[in-house]
């Protein structure tokens, strides 16, 4: 099977070398108008064929590592050291992008997979998918040379076949990690396709904003992915690491977010291209960044430059990584000064006041905001590259830029889809601001009536604005829906609420985005709550207790148990509130025989208003009673809420418009004659 | 087994991809035509919104004229390279 796999990526490397290599020169013949031994249009056709088929290659080596995986090979180093005998199914396939080889394969597979579904969709325009083909080709050519070179999935271990594996890291034996890194390598990978379509529609001058039609459901289909990661990531670290929190400002904490903060803001100013066509150098600037910040957060992940709970391989394929960077960055620049003409904008910002301006500031805060995490990621680096000393920089320095700066991004969330296009006159400002500024200031009130004393610290003042801007923004929301549906009511004389789902899906793109910010409204109230935190850790014997907000926690056990596979330490926690047992917990340490590493395992119980969340951190060596640490945290579950709602919000605005299917479905020939409907134009919904 | 299946797999891609295609798609250029439909659409799209928007009570009138007015005048200025386009 290593014999198979190995030759699959060789053979995989070829076919993309030969897509690169063809697609180039029939692009230039096709350019040029050159005339070669073989029509351009069928090299190029070739060329598309190989991409295709370096998917088939991939997978093929992809399967033969699961399948040694499955079948314990230990012949095969990387199976050797990422996994064991007794380690469960789900995680054996989890062990596939526990390793740096491994994940690599992953890269790759997931790259070749969208550029599969890229090259099949090539009739939506056959020239720009070509280039952005052989733009994807050079990528997968990239990270094959590494697979095929540096970090080589199918070594053979030496020495004698090990009867057993040395498991996989206990970190990683959680559910989320079956799914949290193919999600955020979803994301990371997927933004290589805008990228190349962007590049590919410089180099070729590509008239018009089309090719941002053709990747916006890419692009959002990555974000969202991305943004799943990024959130599982937060919920692992929550469930998995035990110290109370779901982001310490780790540096692959980080380096997931920062793609994010650039392909947030992408999403945003597209729509300033696509619908005045401004802002074309910007777009292109940012999806360059973006793609490059994913490759950077490869990097930080995979290379183990930058210490981090999150980086679980360390090699010298950083090297590699800056090189690819460094040339990603000379080719992007040099096709943006050679082509920089094509890029006129066609209209000019008329207003600081209008729903251009306010995506120019979302812009302009998402940049400050991953500028902010770049220079604290790279610090350490940059400052033991200078001084010779490692300076790391701590979470006070990210929230004190991060916090405001959030909050800001949340009023702005509010108030872009309340301007008009072009300009907003004072009128209209007045028209559509008031509802939402008293729903912002009546929440103040009342929370500060209710304790919320914004002049105790800080954290209550944030906290205190953010739950303000939160209820600012959900009231805007709420009168863009109602306000749109209100019109659909007096036409088709429905009731609101269908008239709301009705005008959803006659604009799915416009309403979609609003449930996606209603989603990170949701998101924000649940951080906010962590400024109201609180802990308390004792040694609890069998029969006693301690107390943490409205519960009483007693310990009725503490045990130890044997598996195949781990040995556990747990205390049995009975959870009273108002005298009343109300639940128990059992919060856990194991030490994972494979790996000869332990592992705290959370016992979590999540309510809308608060987590207990409980740690065992151990047993104390002079009495062997454990000791427990209690957080009581508020409004966790609503990030998670949140992101669900995000999740379906994306779904919606990935969704058809209903018109746009209806005009479809006329356009056949068999319902031509029968549809009698006509479109009043001013039903559609806006945008 | 290895050997095989390598093999297979080897005849199987360059099979697909060298096997000769009666039909291949041509890579016709986009021209300033294409273009400027592309954009007329947007605009009417952008009246569309503009319509919807007004209707939904979200602009005072007087706004509402002088937004329309201008957006007007770009779709016509469109249309008008578009027919002479298609004149000549």
């Amino acid at each position: 099977m290593a014999a198979f796999g190995s030759f699959a990526l060789l053979l995989a490397l070829v076919l993309c070398a030969y897509n690169l290599l063809a697609g180039t020169i029939a692009l230039r013949q096709l350019s040029t108008g050159a005339a070669g031994r073989i029509s351009p249009e069928r090299l190029a056709e070739t060329a598309r064929r190989a991409g295709i088929s370096s998917f088939i290659a991939v997978s093929a080596a992809a399967a033969a590592l699961l399948y040694s995986v499955f079948t314990n090979n230990f012949s095969i180093a990387y199976i050797l050291h990422h996994s064991n005998r007794a380690l469960p199914g789900p995680y054996k396939f989890a062990a596939l992008w526990s390793g740096q080889e491994g994940s690599l394969l992953l890269w790759a597979w997931l790259l070749a997979g969208y550029g599969f579904v890229l090259r099949l969709r090539h009739k939506v325009d056959v020239r720009l998918t070509a280039y952005a083909s052989t733009i994807l080709a050079a990528i997968q050519v990239f990270f094959l040379l590494l697979l095929n070179f540096t970090a080589l999935p199918f070594a053979i271990a030496p020495g004698e076949i090990a009867g057993d594996g040395f498991g996989l890291n206990p970190l990683l034996q959680y559910p989320e990690m079956v799914i949290h890194p193919p999600m955020l390598y979803l994301g990371y990978v997927g933004f290589s396709v805008p990228f190349a379509f962007a590049l590919g529609a410089l180099m070729m001058r590509y008239p018009g904003e089309k090719w941002i039609h053709i990747t916006r459901r890419w692009t959002m289909v990555t974000w969202i992915f991305l943004t799943c990661g990024v959130v599982l990531g937060m919920h692992w670290a929550y469930a998995v690491l035990g110290w109370g929190g779901y982001w310490g400002w780790d540096p692959v904490e980080n380096a997931s977010l920062m793609p994010w903060l650039t392909g947030t803001a992408f999403l945003h100013s597209v729509m300033m291209q696509e619908k005045r066509g401004m802002m074309k150098n910007w777009n292109v600037w940012l999806i360059f960044s973006t793609f490059m910040l994913s490759i950077l957060g490869t990097l930080l992940t995979r290379s183990g430059i930058v210490s981090s709970v999150h980086a679980f391989a360390q090699s010298s394929i950083g090297n590699w990584f800056v090189g690819f960077l460094v040339i990603t960055l000379i080719v992007c620049t040099f096709t943006f000064v050679l082509q920089r003409d094509h890029l006129k904008t066609e209209h000019k910002l008329e207003s600081l006041v209008s729903r251009e301006s306010s995506f120019l500031f979302n812009n302009l805060v998402l940049l400050a905001a991953c500028f902010t995490v770049l220079w604290g990621t790279l610090f350490p680096v940059l400052s033991e590259y200078v001084q010779g000393s490692k300076v790391t920089v701590g979470a006070p320095f990210y929230n004190r830029v991060a916090v405001p700066i959030g909050l800001f991004l949340l009023f702005l969330t509010g108030v872009g889809p309340l301007l008009a296009w072009r300009s907003s006159s004072f009128k209209s400002i007045r028209k559509n601001f008031i509802a939402p500024l008293v729903a912002g200031v009546v929440t103040a009130i009342i929370l500060t009536l209710f304790g919320v004393h914004f002049w105790q610290d800080e954290g209550s003042f944030y906290s205190l604005v953010c739950f303000s801007l939160a209820a600012l923004v959900t009231t805007a929301i709420g009168s863009e829906f109602v306000r749109g549906a209100a019109v659909i009511q007096r036409h088709t004389g429905q009731n609101i609420l269908a008239s709301m789902v009705q005008l959803t899906r006659r604009n799915t793109r416009r309403y979609g985005g609003y449930l996606v910010h209603f989603g990170i409204v949701v998101m924000f109230v649940g951080l906010a709550g962590s400024a109201f935190n609180r802990s308390v850790e004792k040694e609890l014997g069998f029969g006693q207790s301690m107390d943490l907000g409205p519960y009483h926690l007693v310990c009725q056990s503490f045990t130890q148990e044997t598996n195949a596979n781990y040995d556990t330490e747990y205390s049995l926690m009975d959870v009273y509130r108002n005298g009343k047992k109300q639940f128990q917990l059992a919060p856990e340490k194991r030490f994972y025989q494979a790996s000869q590493q332990t592992q705290t395992m959370v016992a979590n119980h999540s309510t809308p208003l608060w987590d207990l969340y409980l740690v065992y951190e151990g047993k104390n060596p002079e009495t062997g009673l454990p000791i427990i640490k209690a957080f009581l945290n508020p409004l966790v579950m609503w990030i998670w809420i949140g992101v669900a709602i995000v999740v379906f919000g994306t779904a919606v605005a990935l969704m058809p418009n209903l018109t746009a299917t209806l005009a479809s479905q006329r356009n056949r020939p068999d319902t031509l004659a029968a549809s009698a409907e006509v479109e009043a134009p001013a039903l559609r919904g806006g945008d | 087994m290895s050997t095989l299946a390598c093999g297979v797999l080897l005849l199987a891609l360059f099979g697909y991809i060298f096997w000769p295609e009666r039909h291949v798609e041509a890579q016709t250029k986009k021209t300033r035509l294409d273009f400027l439909e592309e954009r007329r659409d947007v605009v009417f799209d952008n009246l569309r919104d503009l319509n919807f928007e007004y209707h939904a009570g979200k602009y005072p009138e007087e706004d509402y004229a002088a937004q329309r007015a201008s957006l007007e005048n770009e779709a016509a200025e469109i249309v008008a390279e578009i027919d002479t386009f298609r004149l000549a």
